[in-house]
């Protein structure tokens, strides 16, 4: 049985401009005790994907399963078996850390000295303890985060789901949750969490998912999705950009980004003599050249004809200009 | 420890009404503008006309308050503090606002103790200010004909009318989906309280207000309140009080559960 089943899940939103799909069709399956990514950028349908999986918002076509429950039918049932931390984090700042999780603990039927002894444990565990008893609008983006997920784990979940859990966090405190969250796993807690941070993806996750306008359109370990791409990425940099395009013109299957020359071959080291005497022939400068094993960007590329690095500041750029 | 998910709905809504409470306990501030307005206005008014209204002119047509203006104007103060009810569709849009609603909506609590959490704190609120301004009127010199269970009568019709408003808040307030629809309670509040039979009976007031106050249920509110603290158990004014301010809180409190219980269901 798999810990998360999703079956061609499809949502439509009802707006005043027409119909909007933010999910067409999204697939996976994700095994007990794995961290499953699902990777892409703003606007891909990854929040509203996790929103079904976590009976949080109705399902226009497809299912989903939690612990081989129906998200649908089971609604009830599949709340016990999950934990949840979104995006827009639910978290009232009037309070302390401990009476939030003495009042989660309670509201899932704790008694009032487990729930003290659960919210003390949670305390610790998410390395808010010395700000136990401060109010929550005290604490930094960091610690709220880790609250966060302190709350959802308080009735013990078998699966987690994490939307964008480091979004907003500085390199830092995303390290810190990224070790909890490995820690987690390493207990026996099944995570699927959204990302659009590549490194993210590859640090943490067993098995990805890339979802793009609401498609998965690649699924496979990091290592497995890397491979698709190809053996290694040789980049060439040069001066300007006349010497890139003749470049171009001149090695097949190159792309261009910048000033720089991509071309992805099996072997780097072997390629790189004869491409850099083609180039020399031909009287263009080479500024530098390197071959690296393609990363997770360039699987990304591969599948969606863009790159998710930078995407959020383009993002933010037009929106800015709008 | 195991986690029981099974708790009862009493259990779950009083442990979301204590949350609540200690929020409003942290807030103090909060609380402070409708209950001094109240009572600001308990004084004034006394301060200004109780002198005439008082004994002034007895004897006359407009004696009206009997010679204890304090027990005339008193219910309009009463009135005033109980729209502190409207706080509930604040506190609940505030929970909506800050994502704390969606994640209770993941776990297995019932979506009544969610709604009601904040409804029944409003009430303990407009208890309290109504009771707050009871005792001040108390203190200054209020004196029920229908005695001490004129009191009670009083503070129970106040709590009819702040549920109304508490209904009428949370309606407002979930259907804006904003904190500021949510306070627009408050301004209801000014045209209902003051084309009323205010500072005279409605007799004396002009025709235009005469025939407008007859339409604003406030009237009767204050009108049963006035009856039981000037002439004592005056059944029919009482009687429409009551299922006036009953009705009221009825009506709200029935739209502000079909409000929620849209926004409690799945998009």
């Amino acid at each position: 049985m798999f810990a998360v089943e999703a079956n061609n899940l499809k949502k439509t939103f009802k707006t005043k401009q027409g119909e909007v799909e933010a999910v067409k069709d999204v697939s996976f399956q994700v095994k007990q005790g794995e961290i499953f990514g699902i990777l892409g950028p703003n606007g891909a349908g990854k929040s509203t994907t996790i929103l079904m999986l976590t009976t949080l918002l109705r399902i226009t076509s497809g299912f989903g399963q939690i612990q081989g429950l129906d998200v649908e039918k089971q609604d009830k049932d599949v709340r016990k078996k999950i934990g949840v931390a979104l995006q827009e984090t639910g978290i009232d700042n009037l309070l302390t850390g401990r009476e939030l999780f003495y009042t989660t603990a309670r509201l899932w039927g704790l008694s009032k000295q487990d729930a003290n002894e659960r919210a003390t444990e949670l305390l610790e565990l998410v390395g808010i303890s010395e700000a136990a008893d401060r109010r929550v609008k005290t604490y930094s983006g960091g610690m709220k985060r880790r609250l966060d997920l302190g709350l959802s784990l308080v009735h013990k979940p078998e699966v987690l789901f994490l939307d964008e859990p480091t979004t907003g966090l500085d390199p830092g405190s995303r390290r810190v949750l990224w070790s909890e969250i490995k820690r987690l796993r390493d207990d026996g807690v099944t995570i699927l969490l959204t990302t659009q941070y590549l490194e993210e993806a590859d640090e943490l996750a067993d098995r990805i998912s890339i979802i793009d306008e609401g498609l998965v359109v690649a699924e496979g370990s990091p290592d497995e999705l890397k491979s698709m791409v190809g053996g290694d990425v040789i980049t060439f940099t040069f001066n300007n950009e006349e010497s890139v395009a003749k470049a171009q013109s001149l090695i097949e299957d190159s792309e261009i980004e910048n000033n720089d020359l991509r071309i992805t071959v099996e072997n780097g080291a072997e390629k790189i003599p004869s491409l850099f005497s083609t180039l020399q022939k031909n009287d263009i400068e080479v500024t530098s050249v390197s071959a690296n094993k393609p990363t997770l960007d360039d699987v990304f590329l591969q599948f969606t004809g863009y790159r998710l690095e930078g995407t959020e500041e383009k993002i933010k750029e037009s929106e800015e200009k709008v | 420890m195991e986690s029981n998910s099974n708790t009862s709905f009493f259990l779950q809504l009083g442990i979301l009404t204590k949350r609540l409470l200690l929020r409003v306990w942290r807030r103090p501030l909060a609380e402070l503008p409708n209950i001094f307005i109240s009572a600001f206005f308990l004084f004034v008014y006394d301060g200004a006309l109780g002198e005439v209204f008082g004994g002034g002119v007895a004897g006359t047509p407009f004696d009206f308050a009997k010679g204890n203006f304090v027990n005339f104007i008193l219910p309009v103060s009463i009135v005033s503090a109980s729209v502190s009810g409207g706080a509930s569709g604040v506190y609940l849009v505030e929970d909506i606002e800050s994502g704390v609603f969606k994640r209770y909506q993941g776990m297995p609590i019932s979506k009544w103790a969610i709604i009601l959490a904040p409804i029944l704190v409003g009430a303990m609120r407009v208890l309290i200010q109504a009771g707050l301004i009871l005792s001040i009127g108390i203190i200054i010199g209020a004196d029920p004909a229908a005695g001490i269970f004129g009191y009670f009568a009083v503070l129970g019709i106040a709590f009819l009318w702040g549920m109304g408003f508490a209904g009428y808040s949370v309606a407002a307030g979930v259907r804006s989906g904003s904190s500021q629809g949510a306070q627009a309670a408050t301004f209801l509040f000014f045209p209902a309280l003051f084309l009323a039979p205010t500072f005279t009976p409605r007799y004396a007031l002009k025709g235009w207000l005469q025939t407008a106050s007859a339409y604003n249920p406030t009237t009767y509110v204050i009108e049963a309140m006035r009856a039981i603290m000037i002439d004592g158990w005056v059944v029919d004014l009482v009687i429409k009080g009551v299922l006036i301010s009953g009705g009221f809180a009825l009506l709200t409190l029935s739209l502000a559960v079909l409000s929620a219980k849209k926004a409690t269901e799945k998009a």
